[in-house]
């Protein structure tokens, strides 16, 4: 009887790494997937709004409101478009050629120099709720500089704050989703790619020679972690590229503690596709329930589309059992922010705890029989 | 370790929801020689096999180690009984001499041990040319002897062979049992189980399975004899009432 052997261990990723590197299919997944992922995300993927049309219905004809409309159009945001009568307005945004209407009144020029409140009327098209929030946050941007400069030659000073945003000027979303696109492949990547590996040992009948050798659990569940986990440290590198060249994304944060999060994330993943392959043994039915748990946590709960602050408490807690939640902060932060590995030590422990569980999960449920 | 390993079960039956794979199996593997398990598809041949190794646990009875007539733990032992599954288990990616460096980690086979045995293997497989071929690449002989030799590379005390000759032409059939003869002289103890039953007269003792029951176990013209039958086929073809 022996005891754990790294030997044996190394035997088994070694051998991993033949099968990887001879698999079509696995090299594709591993370097293919990613920059298709990140090509794909980064353009779909835009919050951004560019050159929106909207109609405008200007009764005023003052400077003042000349002056606001030509600020709207320079812009870059909006693309103007006039409108003969308030109708003609609704109906432009009702075709949906318009995603708002502005209605300046007779009176616009007159009511901003004095104290009277209402002075501009905007009407947004609410159906796609994120568009509209965007569209509202411009408009508000404007018409604020506007009225910062009409006041400064007045004597009334309102001007209540100015505001920059930090970390992301421009507030690209490009910069917010593409760390969070780098999470989701991980994750997906992780899981996919070991939930096939043992239970294709099972389903070829390797399983059963292996077995029969003094091999043990632990060895073959980290003989198999290793070669994954190179394959998607690789997967990582190529979308850090992608996203520095291409993207034009910064990154702020420490290399070492970014690698560092990312071994730790990889080993709980991994061993969540291995503890599937591990209880199911079965290739197809391990993908399928890798894509489910792989997938849905990683899209829906990991704060990666919704923020996990806005969702109600017991969602909050049902999140924060998934590492990706964790390690989605830690992504973010080091590309944005670049903390340090001490501000960062709560959502590293938190997937370490999670790593830990997982791999345990995977040693302990690989039955050492054919029962 | 020069002692001989000789294997028993008592009584032991396993059932796979109603179907009872193996029922009430006494038998007795006599150490140094070899053994033949035969039996039509289906009689239990490679869930006895599984039990010896102890990949599957019988529901009732106990499998028994011993060497030198005195009882051991199988953790104990495990190290010195080799097993060839049925199934296709080895890996269609790898070549033969990944597939030997893989196992001689498995089983810790210090290096210059390694290279004495894997010469010698590969001579007398005939496989020394095709070390570097692919395993998905061998003809179904071929595959079958880097089977044995992977489970020979441990240098067994006791070898579990479950149907190594089968979908095998029939020069490499008697060239596989060629191979086992040669075994026998280092003392071995081997159990072939094998639907063929022609190969059940290769065999110096066999035990004959039926419906996961233990018929008869004997010497193969002992057991001819026995049924007044001529060949091993007849033993089954009478139907099983014959076979009490």
């Amino acid at each position: 009887m022996t005891f754990f052997k790294w030997s044996r261990t190394f035997a088994i990723s070694r051998k991993e790494f033949f099968h990887i590197f001879r698999d079509p299919f696995t090299l594709g997944m591993a370097f293919v997937l990613p920059l298709l992922v990140v090509v794909i995300f980064g353009y779909a993927m835009e919050f951004n709004q560019n050159n929106v049309e909207v109609s405008f219905l200007d009764l005023d004809r003052s400077q003042s409101s000349r002056s606001l409309l030509e600020k709207m159009s320079s812009s870059n945001y909006f693309r103007l478009k006039q409108v003969r009568s308030p109708e003609e307005g609704m109906k432009s945004v009702k075709s949906d050629n318009s995603k708002a209407f502005i209605y300046v009144p007779p009176n616009f020029d007159k009511n901003i120099r004095s104290d009277v409140s209402e002075k501009i009327q905007v009407l947004i098209d609410g159906t796609d709720s994120a568009a509209a929030g965007v569209i509202q946050r411009y408009l508000i941007q404007i018409t604020n500089n506007m009225s910062i400069e009409v006041h400064s030659n007045s004597r009334v000073s309102s001007t209540p704050f100015v505001s920059r945003y930090l970390f992301n000027p421009e507030l690209n979303s490009k910069w917010f989703s593409i760390p969070g696109i780098m999470v989701v492949i991980m994750a997906i990547l992780c899981t996919l790619l070991t939930s096939l590996t043992i239970a294709r040992e099972w389903e070829k009948g390797s399983m059963e020679l292996l077995l029969s050798t003094p091999v043990k659990p632990l060895e073959i569940i980290l003989g198999k972690l290793f070669p994954y986990a190179t394959l998607n440290i690789i997967s990582v590198v190529t979308v850090y590229i992608l996203a520095r060249l291409w993207f034009d994304l910064p990154f702020r944060g420490s290399h070492i503690v970014f690698l560092f999060a990312c071994f730790i994330f990889l080993a709980g993943y991994l061993a969540l596709g291995l503890a599937i392959s591990v209880i199911l043994r079965q290739q197809l039915t391990a993908m399928q329930a890798a894509m489910i748990i792989g997938l849905l946590p990683t899209n829906l709960l990991s704060g990666f589309i919704f923020p996990v602050e806005n969702m109600p408490q017991g969602f909050q807690w049902l999140a924060s059992i998934f590492p990706v939640r964790w390690f989605m902060i830690v992504t973010r932060d080091q590309f944005l922010k670049g903390s340090s590995l001490v501000q960062l030590s709560f959502p590293i422990i938190a997937m370490g705890v999670a790593s830990v569980i997982l791999v345990s999960i995977a040693v302990v449920k690989f039955k050492g029989d054919l029962d | 370790m020069d002692s001989i390993i000789h294997l028993e079960t008592s009584s032991i039956s396993k059932a796979f929801g109603k179907t009872r794979a193996l029922d009430n199996v006494s038998l007795k593997l006599k150490p140094g020689i070899l053994h033949g398990l035969i039996g039509p598809s289906g009689a239990g041949k490679t869930t006895l096999m599984r039990c010896l190794m102890g990949l599957m646990s019988p529901q009732e009875g106990e499998v028994k180690y011993f060497t030198d007539n005195e009882r051991r733990p199988f953790s104990k032992l495990r190290d010195y009984i080799a097993y060839m599954p049925q199934t296709q288990s080895l890996y269609a990616d790898l070549s033969i001499k990944e597939h030997l460096e893989f196992f001689k980690e498995m089983y810790q086979i210090p290096s210059d041990e390694y290279e004495k045995r894997k010469k010698n293997l590969l001579e007398v497989t005939r496989l020394a040319q095709f070390e570097d071929r692919l395993a998905g690449q061998l003809s179904g002989g071929m595959y079958k002897k880097l089977g044995l030799m992977c489970s020979l590379l441990r240098n067994p005390k006791v070898l579990l062979l479950d149907e190594p000759t089968n979908g095998v032409d029939p020069i490499s059939r008697r060239e596989f049992w060629e191979l086992l003869y040669d075994l026998k002289k280092s003392k071995v103890t081997i159990l072939v189980a094998t639907a063929y039953m022609d190969e059940a007269e290769r065999c110096s003792f066999v035990h004959v399975l039926e419906s996961g029951q233990l018929k008869n176990s004997g010497e193969p013209l002992h057991l001819l004899e026995k049924y007044q039958v001529s060949n091993f086929d007849e033993i089954f073809l009478k139907g099983s009432n014959n076979v009490i």
